[in-house]
């Protein structure tokens, strides 16, 4: 209801606005020359009766003006003097601060000397405990050091005896504290972020452990976290601590514990071996493919061989020449052309011989083959990784080097893979080639001596 | 005893520092010189009697100069050098793959270096030194058995092919 009678004289209020300026426009408007020409004359008149009413004002108001100004002179002059009695009067004060601060002076004496030292020895403190896995143990000892450095840094306080004493207390303790292992419970976040309360091992001032776990003290926020990937067999033990009630344990710690744990970061950020593997890329997949396939090939012609081999040898003991191994077959052809003259029983033995070989040697060769392309593929993958290298020189500069380390160890390992492959190839190669020129050996040198042999004994 | 330790010791430090491809270089050294010891071994001992035997064999003949003689002639001499050349094919692949351990020795260091290098932005020169140590001992070590194993593999070939030649020129054609 309110609110309409409102709105109700906020309209009537601007129906009137409209109305009087309607008006005045009626006014200004002329409707014939003659009319503007009496409009301006009129309007002539009455700016000349203004301006004169105007300029009788100002010689009125003229003696006034002349009595204001000598008033603000007096005020200056006033507020000068009074600047120049307190600009002395600081003067004055201020050589009466620095006798005083002779005087403290004096009266500290040796005091300040041992004030400076005792505030850079908290600093210290301050630095070594803020980053000091005791802290876990004990929170907030840094808040009373801060106390301390603040009051002898100000004029106005001055530490007391028990608090130079706390200091001492403080210094000792994380002297004694860094000698022992001890349990203690403590929040823990595990990598999932899931937060609880769990017993901590804490070995001196090197590492933290929980659960056979190894833990990270974070210094900004304060928290414990489990390292989400941790130390492989170098760093045993930690299990076996935490159940240990007296005598020793072996465990491993990482002795730049207090410097920022940098060999502990070093071990869990080397890359697994299948990782490294990974990082061979495209080039490493295809040496392992090879790899494989030849290790695959050469077990296949062990027993193929082996076989043989095995036949051979009962070829050599029996008389009677069986068609299941090759120096048997030769041996056939010399029963079949019994009556030839010794030249064309040579030449049918030797063609007989080299039906043979093909299927004796068949694979060694590829497996030579892959014995020499494995390291230079690992040569190939090399080169690739270091044109990674380079690119990553040129578009992110020389100055990281993780940046090109990563690439450069990415690289190497097509060379380990590639000799990884080639080194058993190379012994198997050698390996299953003498056992083949065994039995190349027995056709090509020992079939006719055995037929002659036989020819003889009967 | 002590001094036995000692060694001991010492050589655990030196695999310590070079890593464990030295150990895989020492057995391979260990089985090439055990196999030219075992040549020259045969060589001085039972090879004498194979010798003999094949040449009483021979000369037990009645007649040395028939197709049937030649060839059984053939397959003595060839009986006798296999067993004269047994194993000199390994002992050669040996020697060829001492080197290529100790490279593979030296990039598994170089990798460890650039391992350091990535963690540490390459600011402590220290950290790196092991990942140095094992990138360039198992080199040398590599190169000293492939060098130890040249001159042993070399006496031994010379010695099987004045063997096979001493035989051939034994076992006489005619008579």
């Amino acid at each position: 209801m309110k609110m309409n009678l409102k709105k109700a004289i906020v309209a009537v209020a601007a129906a009137g606005a409209i109305a009087l300026s309607g008006s005045v426009m009626a006014q200004d408007k002329a409707a014939s020359l003659d009319e503007l020409l009496q409009m301006v004359k009129n309007s002539q008149i009455a700016e000349n009766k203004e301006n004169r009413q105007r300029e009788a004002q100002f010689r009125k108001q003229r003696a006034n003006q002349a009595n204001m100004l000598a008033q603000a002179e007096a005020t200056k002059k006033a507020e000068e003097d009074r600047s120049a009695r307190l600009e002395q009067q600081h003067k004055e004060r201020e050589q009466d601060v620095q006798a005083a601060r002779q005087q403290l002076d004096d009266r500290l004496g040796s005091l300040k000397e041992l004030f400076g030292h005792l505030t850079s020895t908290a600093g210290d403190l301050r630095a070594a405990l803020d980053s000091s896995i005791v802290s876990v143990q004990y929170p907030g000892r840094t808040q009373f050091i801060s106390e301390l450095i603040e009051k002898m840094n100000s004029e106005t306080k001055l530490p007391s005896i028990e608090e130079i004493e706390r200091l001492w207390y403080e210094l000792q303790r994380e002297t004694v504290e860094g000698g022992k292992v001890v349990k203690f419970n403590s929040v823990v976040s595990d990598p999932a972020g899931n937060k609880a309360e769990r017993e901590v091992v804490r070995i001196g001032n090197y590492n933290l452990l929980s659960d056979g776990k190894y833990l990270t003290y974070d210094v900004k926020s304060g928290s414990l976290n489990e390292l989400p990937r941790q130390p492989g067999d170098h760093m045993k033990g930690a299990a076996a601590i935490q159940q240990a009630t007296s005598g020793f344990t072996k465990v491993g710690i990482d002795p730049t514990g207090p410097a920022g744990g940098t060999l502990l970061s070093a071990l869990i950020n080397s890359p697994s071996i299948v990782e490294r593997w990974h990082q061979g890329k495209l080039v490493g997949y295809i040496i392992t493919g090879v790899g494989v396939f030849a290790i695959l090939l050469a077990l296949f012609r062990f027993v193929v061989l082996s076989a043989m081999g095995a036949k051979v040898s009962r070829q050599l003991k029996s008389n009677t020449a069986s068609t299941d191994n090759p120096l048997g077959r030769v041996l056939k052809v010399a029963e079949e052309n019994k009556g030839a003259d010794t030249e064309t029983l040579e030449l049918k033995l030797e063609e007989a011989t080299l039906k043979e070989l093909p299927r004796i040697e068949s694979g060694l060769n590829l497996l030579k083959i892959i014995s020499m392309v494995a390291p230079l593929l690992g040569l190939l993958g090399t080169v690739t990784g270091m044109i990674v290298t380079f690119q990553a020189i040129t578009i992110y500069g020389a100055g990281d080097p993780k940046a090109m380390a990563g690439g450069i160890s990415g690289a190497l390992v097509t060379t380990v893979l590639g000799l990884c492959v080639a080194i058993p190839t190379v012994l198997l190669h050698t390996f299953l080639n003498g056992k083949a020129k065994r039995i190349v050996h027995v056709l090509e040198e020992e079939s006719a001596g055995l037929i002659a042999e036989k020819s003889e004994s009967k | 005893m002590l001094a036995m330790m000692e060694a001991l010791a010492a050589i655990k430090a030196f695999v310590a520092s070079g890593g464990p491809i030295l150990y895989w270089i020492a057995a391979l050294a260990f089985a090439m010189w055990t196999l030219i010891f075992e040549r020259l071994w045969f060589y001085k001992g039972s090879l004498g009697k194979i010798k003999a035997q094949t040449v009483e064999l021979w000369e037990a003949r009645g007649e040395r100069k028939s197709w049937n003689s030649r060839q059984i002639r053939k397959a003595l001499i060839s009986r006798a050098a296999s067993k004269i050349n047994q194993n000199l094919d390994l002992l050669g692949t040996m020697v060829t793959l001492c080197p290529l351990l100790g490279l593979l020795g030296t990039v598994t260091g170089m990798i460890e270096v650039f391992n350091v290098l990535a963690v540490t932005g390459g600011g402590d020169a220290k950290s790196m030194a092991s990942g140095v140590s094992r990138a360039t001992i198992p080199t040398m070590a590599g190169m000293v058995a492939a060098l130890s194993g040249v001159f042993g593999t070399t006496l031994i070939n010379r010695i099987a092919e004045r063997e096979n030649h001493m035989l051939e020129d034994q076992l006489t054609m005619d008579h």
